[in-house]
């Protein structure tokens, strides 16, 4: 019987859940080390670097936006049949990316998965910059950004107001909210770690900064009190606001009449394709932070590896979904559907199709390895590989199925010109400068719920 | 010994009223299909697809409890496997609907109206009499093996503890959730989207994929709701699980409204004639009404209720929930399946609502059955859950 | 000797555990105005102090229902009301269109309101609080738990009070100044 309890109790400790924070932390050591980030750690080599790097691409974008607004958006490629190029399959990428961040902290807050608690800051800041460099596209695409204004409804001089009935007012909508959510989500969670950086700054400034935003904030018993609730509704109303803004993104072109735009899949399959660059996103972003800075305690192996699930969970939704794309276009017995499918594997834009299947769908299952998953240089090459290849599923969606619509008289090419390419590297430019920013002044991790991971003498309290 | 010992009489009562509910409904179903042969298999496939739905949705969530763990599975895992169990019931009771019963559902069986319409034609590779059947077979050989190796390793379990044979069933789970969803929506396209051999949505899978999920999710609550009042199970009544359980069914009920809006939205925005079709004939004729009252009753009521803390965290308050979805779900398939079948022929179609008492008599028939099989796999294995350690 | 008002008395506590078993003696003890300080949200203390559901969730909900019919409500004047236009054939009242932005302005009104309410019932923003002034008390935001226990309260007096938080064992008591 002892016998038997014993190899019970090695089997649990060899194959039972690993930990999500290493052993050995107490409070102070988690407090310690996270905020020697921004406090102590100061400007090493790297960031400089890297900063650098990130700052100089943004300088591109901002010369590109000059020059676009000094000769309008005719220096873009977009032309009559491809009326929507890189700056949809750009703005559609960014706001997917954003969406593993919301997704980290509500869903998985709501779920009570332990495992987000180290990465939701972080996911969260990309969120916000993701959607920053989604805002770059439609704002610029209007051609007179300064009446972007015009998009929202206000009583005006022309007796005019937006048309409900548009999918694009639903864009405006959906994307305004949801910045304005994750910002406040995201400041909401950083209030507690605002003054825990106050109380540890050694420089007057950096006291009076973080002092006032952390709003005079004491970790009273009565604070907790309604920051619990109040988390606890953000994260329950971000939710469904995540679904929705990939949603309407998607309605966007399926509630169009394009073959290949218009399929009833699109809100789940845009959803899950949207988690799933997010979280490589995340990946591409965690892995060389925590090697610099020294933060495998808090990003353990076991966060890799449920993050690559969660691709390989999702990337196959995302497979899911073309499955039904190709057989409903067949079974659908209608000429347009049945054209488009085949344009859109054979046509001209064929490599597209078939280099999407490659990134987004074979390669991708090596993720079925746990050896793949706990390879931290491969995890690193798939999340860009992903990355690429969710791009390469819009460039898909837009450019195969407008290029060729109905009329063949009409039916035209696409060609990107080098502005529209310096205006997607110089986005990329500007999430990593925001990055940059965000890893040096602000405490990456959450430092309140890594602190809430350190297991406690007694649960049950004093009742 | 155990608790299935302690609640054998319980359990043995409640088998012996689905044996009699299905008994009585058989022979309602007899009288039905003397008097109207068509409508016969018409309600056969609502209630085949009902609790079709219910059986294999136990596989679908016991996987993806696997996969990713969670209390709320460790409390309906034994509801689940016997769930899974009557997988091959349902096998059999689909073979008399094909063989005898197509000729009644599906359009595309009748050669005279295939050789007149060119996208009839196109599809025939597809839909036809042989390849539905073996393509029902391919389906539900998968779900058996799953179900046999799930429930397999889990007897496993039992002896050599929670951690040694986890791996095992989580490496049946994750491809096997793959499958199963292909299989699901390959077999729902087959047997109902294919009622309207037209029509087509890239979506109608996910549908009825977050239906089953919904309907096991309400049929679990209200079997634990009903075993926990029970002595030897008494303690298990932890409000932590009702809670969890509360909060899924109330994901799934939202996923539902998302995935049926969403769609119709769609295809009203693009008002498409061989698209809209589908919604002319459910939204018109009295089929509108059934319409609205889903709207209300399948989502606003239970996404108020469940929204409140206090509701999913008492057990009688999940459990009146779950027993209102069961109903809902069938209203919900009703209006998806039946107005397939009360339209006349013509340019236009014109709906209107016809509700058979058949409607109701086979759900009720099968569901006898469902219920008597059921139970009967549920008193086999132990039915307290096995813990975690 | 004159003295500075006081604000109050405080005890710091190296434990969660002890600050919930402090809590729990001085609620017992008759003490009302009091304040527990943790670098950890700690459930017990909502029991121990007796302290009342946030009522942040009714706002909450009102906000939104408010969100979701004024929107509606809107969608539905500029289209078929002040500004009708038939696009593509569409009802004036297409309310399948008016869906999405509803859904948008009801959580947004849901979202900012929580923010708003859980400023308000905090009572941010609030640069200085006489708790401050204790030296130790920046580690309530690190690793140490503070109870204290204001001036204010019937009960409080300063000799007594500091003999009841000396017989908590805390590791020190400290007068808060304002």
């Amino acid at each position: 019987m002892a016998d038997h309890l014993e190899t019970r109790n090695s089997t649990t400790t060899l194959a039972g859940p690993e930990p999500v924070l290493a052993p050995g932390h107490t409070y102070a050591t988690v407090t310690d080390k996270i905020a020697a980030v921004p406090l102590e750690v100061g400007w090493p080599r790297f960031w400089i670097v890297g900063f650098t790097i990130s700052a100089l691409i943004f300088g591109m974008l901002l010369m590109t936006i000059l020059w676009l607004l000094g000769k309008g958006i005719g220096v873009w490629g977009p032309n009559n049949p491809v009326g929507w190029g890189f700056d949809i399959i750009n703005f559609v990428w960014w706001i997917g990316i954003g969406h593993a961040g919301t997704l980290i902290s509500a869903i998985l807050l709501l779920l009570r998965q332990q495992w987000r608690m180290s990465i939701s800051r972080f996911a969260e800041a990309m969120t916000l910059f993701a959607v920053a460099c989604a805002f770059l596209y439609p704002t610029f695409h209007t051609g007179r950004p300064w009446l972007a204004y015009w998009l929202l409804p206000y009583p005006n001089t022309m007796a005019m107001w937006p048309q409900p009935r548009s999918p694009l007012l639903w864009d405006v909508f959906a994307v305004s909210t949801y910045a304005t959510i994750s910002l406040v989500f995201w400041y909401v969670g950083l209030i507690p770690d605002l003054a825990s950086m106050r109380d540890r700054a050694k420089s007057r400034f950096a006291q009076v900064i973080y002092g006032i935003l952390a709003l005079g904030w004491r970790g009273s018993a009565q604070h907790w009190n309604h920051y619990e609730i109040a988390s606890l509704i953000l994260a329950g109303l971000s939710t469904p606001l995540v679904l929705s803004v990939h949603t309407v993104v998607s309605f966007d072109f399926a509630v169009g009449l394009i073959p290949g735009w218009h399929a009833t899949i699109f809100p789940p399959y845009f959803v899950a394709g949207a988690i799933y660059s997010g979280f490589a996103m995340v990946l591409t972003l965690a892995i060389p932070m925590r090697a610099w800075y020294g933060m495998q305690d808090f990003i353990t192996m076991k966060h890799i590896d449920n993050m690559c699930k969660v691709m390989l969970g999702t990337g196959l939704i995302v497979a899911y979904g073309y499955a039904m794309e190709a057989f409903m276009a067949w079974y659908s017995g209608n000429l347009w559907e049945m054209f488009m499918f085949k344009n859109r594997t054979t046509g001209p834009y064929g490599w597209s199709y078939w280099s999407l299947i490659i990134f987004n769908v074979l390669i991708p299952q090596v993720l079925w390895l746990k050896k793949a998953r706990q390879n931290i240089p491969l995890v690193f090459v798939l999340s860009l590989v992903i990355n690429v290849g969710m791009w390469l599923e819009r460039f898909v969606i837009i450019v195969t199925s407008l290029h060729r619509d109905f009329l063949p008289a009409s039916w035209g090419m696409y060609y990107p010109t080098k502005y529209d390419w310096s205006m997607y590297l110089g986005s990329i430019g500007l999430f990593l400068t925001l990055m940059y920013l965000f890893v040096r002044f602000l405490p990456s991790i959450s430092i309140f719920e890594v602190r809430t991971l350190i297991p406690r003498a007694s649960k049950g309290g004093a009742h | 010994m155990s608790a299935t010992e302690a609640m054998r009489p319980y359990l043995d009562k409640i088998q012996t009223r689905g044996l009699l509910a299905g008994i009585v409904g058989l022979i309602a179903c007899g009288v039905g299909f003397m008097v109207d042969h068509d409508q016969f298999w018409r309600s056969y496939l609502l209630g085949y697809v009902y609790w079709f739905c219910l059986a294999v949705g136990s596989l679908g969530l016991l996987m993806l409890h696997h996969m990713v763990g969670g209390q709320w599975g460790v409390a309906i895992r034994r509801g689940l496997e016997a769930g899974t169990r009557t997988i091959p019931l349902m096998f059999v009771l689909l073979l008399p609907m094909l063989f005898l019963g197509s000729h009644s559902l599906y359009e595309w069986t009748h050669a005279e109206v295939v050789a007149k319409d060119p996208v009839l034609q196109h599809k025939s590779v597809y839909l036809n009499l042989p390849g539905v059947i073996a393509r029902a077979v391919v389906y539900f050989a998968i779900w058996i093996l799953l179900a046999t190796l799930l429930n397999k390793y889990s007897q496993e379990q039992e002896t050599a503890g929670y951690w040694a044979v986890r791996p095992k069933l989580q490496k049946v789970s994750a491809p096997g959730i793959v499958l199963y969803g292909l299989a699901v929506t390959f077999a729902v396209v087959d047997w109902v989207m294919s009622l309207e051999p037209h029509w087509f949505s890239t979506v109608y899978g996910a549908m009825f994929l977050v239906g089953q999920g919904l309907v096991t999710f309400a049929f679990m609550i209200v079997l634990m709701r009903h075993l926990t009042d029970q002595e030897p199970l008494k303690d298990q009544d932890k409000v932590n699980n009702f809670h969890d359980l509360g909060t899924l069914m109330f994901a799934f009920t939202m996923l539902w409204a998302y995935i049926s809006f969403s769609q119709f939205l769609i295809i009203w925005s693009a008002n498409l004639p061989e698209e809209i079709t589908w919604y002319i004939r459910r939204l018109n004729g009295g089929w509108g009404y059934m319409a609205a009252a889903l709207l209300i009753f399948h989502f606003i009521v239970p996404f108020l209720l469940l929204l409140q803390r206090r509701v999913k965290r008492k057990k009688a308050w999940v459990g009146m929930v779950a027993a209102w979805m069961l109903v809902m779900r069938l209203v919900d398939l009703a209006w998806v399946i039946l107005p397939a079948f009360s339209h006349s022929e013509g340019q236009m179609p014109q709906p209107h609502l016809n509700l058979h008492w058949l409607n109701l008599a086979a759900p009720v028939a099968i569901g006898g059955i469902w219920i008597w099989y059921f139970m009967m796999q549920l008193k086999k294995r132990s039915l307290e859950p096995l813990q975690v350690s | 000797m004159p003295r500075k008002p006081l604000y109050g008395l405080m005890a710091e506590f190296s434990t969660p555990e002890e600050l919930v078993q402090a809590a729990h003696r001085t609620h017992e003890e008759g003490y009302r105005k009091f304040d527990a300080f943790s670098p950890i949200p700690i459930e017990e203390l909502h029991h121990a102090m007796h302290l009342k559901d946030s009522p942040l969730p009714k706002f909450v909900i009102t906000a939104g229902i408010l969100g979701c019919l004024g929107m509606f409500g809107f969608l539905y004047w500029i289209s078929a009301i002040d500004y009708p236009l038939n696009v593509g054939g569409r009802p004036l009242y297409s309310w399948p269109s008016f869906i999405p932005v509803t859904y948008e302005i009801t959580v947004l009104s849901a979202g900012l309101t929580t923010v708003a309410s859980l400023l308000l019932l905090c009572g941010f923003p609030m640069p200085y609080h006489p708790v401050f002034n204790v030296p130790r008390f920046k580690l309530a935001s690190r690793d140490k738990f503070f109870l204290c226990i204001e001036a204010e309260d019937p009960k409080f007096d300063l000799q007594r009070t500091k003999e009841f938080l000396a017989s908590l064992r805390p590791y020190e008591v400290s007068e808060v100044e304002i």
